[in-house]
């Protein structure tokens, strides 16, 4: 990915700024430039909510390039809180843990360095909220 | 306008170590330029020779190599569904009456990137943004649909493996077809992991092919010793990405372009002698044979598994192998298919040949049902 078109995104892609639908209050991620469910154009850009479920997931060993080092690469269709579907990786979580259903949340980290510029991408990826962790912190 | 395919050619599939793409193109070509009919029109469907061959402006290129200077030639691009869109534009030129023949060459030349570029080149019929940023390959989200199919459905591992390895016991006796050997569902099941929970035998493989076809008017078809008639055509889409749809395993634009396609063939679905599907990966064969309504919803491959949809079946599918054994070279797939379908409808088709076949259906998908375009093509009367 060209560094200008990482840059353009870095809003969307460091806090998950999606747009939500001015008229029917739909929310979408990613943005889109007419409203899916009532066909407005009036969108507005807004956050989404962190907090969702796994809707699917895989565990992909033949990566992209510039993923190597990461490979094998866990992935996630993941469900928000308002229901918009996220695509995204799933780190920091021990494999028993990831299954459909799972309560996930996203947080920020490195995507990945770029090959040629040495820049390194940001944005969302995903835990799994681990019960046990979450009892014992109350 | 009636619409006919006038003659077909075809390259082997696989590793063409020695042949450029355009040397491809001209060997597809030149097959189907056998007949006494000269083409005035020249289309290709080709998805990513700019990665793969550093060669974009394809029409021009092959028009000039085939010696059709002069004629307005140029290159159409929908991803997977590249062959099929270009052969989509052909029909209409000639259905509208803007043109009397059209050679379309489908062409895609895979072998020349290294393993991990042909995920990229495939992935870029993804999105750029959201899917290839996070690192998810076009494998990867096959994987994701894999699992919620098989959650959803109930579908077992050795169930999935049923459509490869009908793909597989047809291409034994395919002459171009990538891999001409029988698999059991344990090879599919062993194979290495690509994108949990599918393996290395679940998806089409890398290589190299160019499929041609001659589509002709109505005035020019008695020229053509043996032809097939164009019935339908059609094209739809579907929201960019899978995780954008409200209902990822409905398959919306395979269920409206073959409705369409077949209404506007006026070809009853009981009528159809075989069809052509794209099974990219398996999960997506087992999806199209339930958008188009031959399998109820999460029964494809248990109905793939009972013998349904083999070469003696009910409805054979994939006759010379379909993506899994025939091979995907991508963007000339669509064209492989309609190639096919002309065999089976002359009964050129040799030991794969359906008997009586009268009429067939081809679908040709870009992305995960993003683009599907649908065919129905049938024998002379
Ligand atoms: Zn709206």
């Amino acid at each position: 990915m060209m560094a200008i078109q990482y840059w353009r995104n870095k809003d969307r892609y460091y806090r998950l700024i999606g747009v939500s639908c001015t008229r029917c209050g739909r929310d979408f991620f990613p943005p889109v430039y007419r409203c899916r469910k009532c066909g407005s154009e009036e969108l507005k850009d807004k956050e989404m909510p962190k907090e969702g479920k796994i809707v699917t997931f895989t565990r992909l060993y033949e990566t992209l390039p510039g993923f190597e080092t990461q490979a094998p690469l866990n992935l996630a269709i993941v469900e928000l809180k308002n229901g918009v579907k996220v695509l995204g990786q799933v780190v920091d979580t021990p494999e028993e843990l990831l299954k459909i259903g799972a309560h996930v949340r996203a947080v920020f980290r490195r995507i990945r360095v770029d090959g040629e510029s040495g820049q390194i991408l940001y944005g969302y990826k995903f835990v799994v909220e681990h019960v046990d962790a979450r009892r014992e912190t109350g | 306008m009636r619409v006919f395919v006038a003659s077909v050619g075809l390259t082997k599939i696989g590793d063409h170590w020695n042949k450029s793409l355009v040397d491809l193109a001209v060997e597809a070509g030149r097959k189907a330029l056998s007949s006494k009919i000269e083409p005035d029109y020249l289309i290709i469907g080709n998805m990513f020779s700019s990665l793969a061959a550093s060669q974009e402006h394809l029409g021009a290129l092959v028009a000039d190599s085939l010696g059709l200077k002069g004629k307005p030639a140029f290159k159409v691009e929908a991803a997977c569904a590249s062959g099929a869109t270009a052969f989509h534009t052909a029909y209409n030129l000639v259905k509208s009456g803007a043109s009397e023949s059209v050679l379309v060459i489908g062409v895609e030349k895979m072998r020349d990137l290294e393993p991990e570029y042909v995920s990229q080149a495939l992935a870029m019929a993804e999105s750029a943004e959201y899917t290839q940023f996070v690192g998810a390959s076009f494998a990867a989200l096959n994987g994701l649909l894999a699992r919620l199919y098989m959650h959803e459905t109930g579908t077992t591992r050795d169930e999935l493996s049923s459509i490869p390895v009908i793909d597989h016991k047809n291409a034994v006796s395919a002459w171009h077809a990538q891999f001409r050997k029988e698999i059991t569902p344990e090879v599919v099941s062993r194979s290495s992991i690509v994108a949990d929970p599918l393996r290395l035998f679940d998806c089409a493989p890398v290589g190299d092919g160019a499929a041609a076809a001659l589509v002709v008017s109505e005035r020019l078809v008695s020229e053509a010793s043996k032809f097939v008639e164009v019935l339908s055509s059609s094209v739809c889409t579907n929201n960019f990405s899978i995780y954008e749809r409200d209902d990822m395993l409905s398959f919306s634009s395979t269920r409206e372009a073959f409705e369409k396609a077949i209404s506007t063939a006026s070809v009853p679905k009981g009528k159809i002698s075989f069809a052509e599907i794209h099974d990219a990966f398996s999960v997506t064969g087992a999806i199209s044979l339930e958008a188009m309504g031959f399998s109820k919803k999460g029964f494809a491959c248990k109905d793939a598994a009972e013998g349904k949809y083999s070469l003696n079946g009910e409805l054979p599918i994939n006759t010379f192998g379909g993506l899994k054994a025939r091979g995907h070279p991508v963007g000339a797939t669509g064209i492989y298919q309609i190639a096919e379908a002309y065999l089976q409808l002359t009964e050129q088709a040799g030991e794969n040949q359906v008997k009586g076949a009268r009429y067939g259906v081809t679908q040709n998908m870009g992305g995960i049902d993003t683009t599907t375009v649908v065919h129905v093509l049938g024998s002379a009367e």
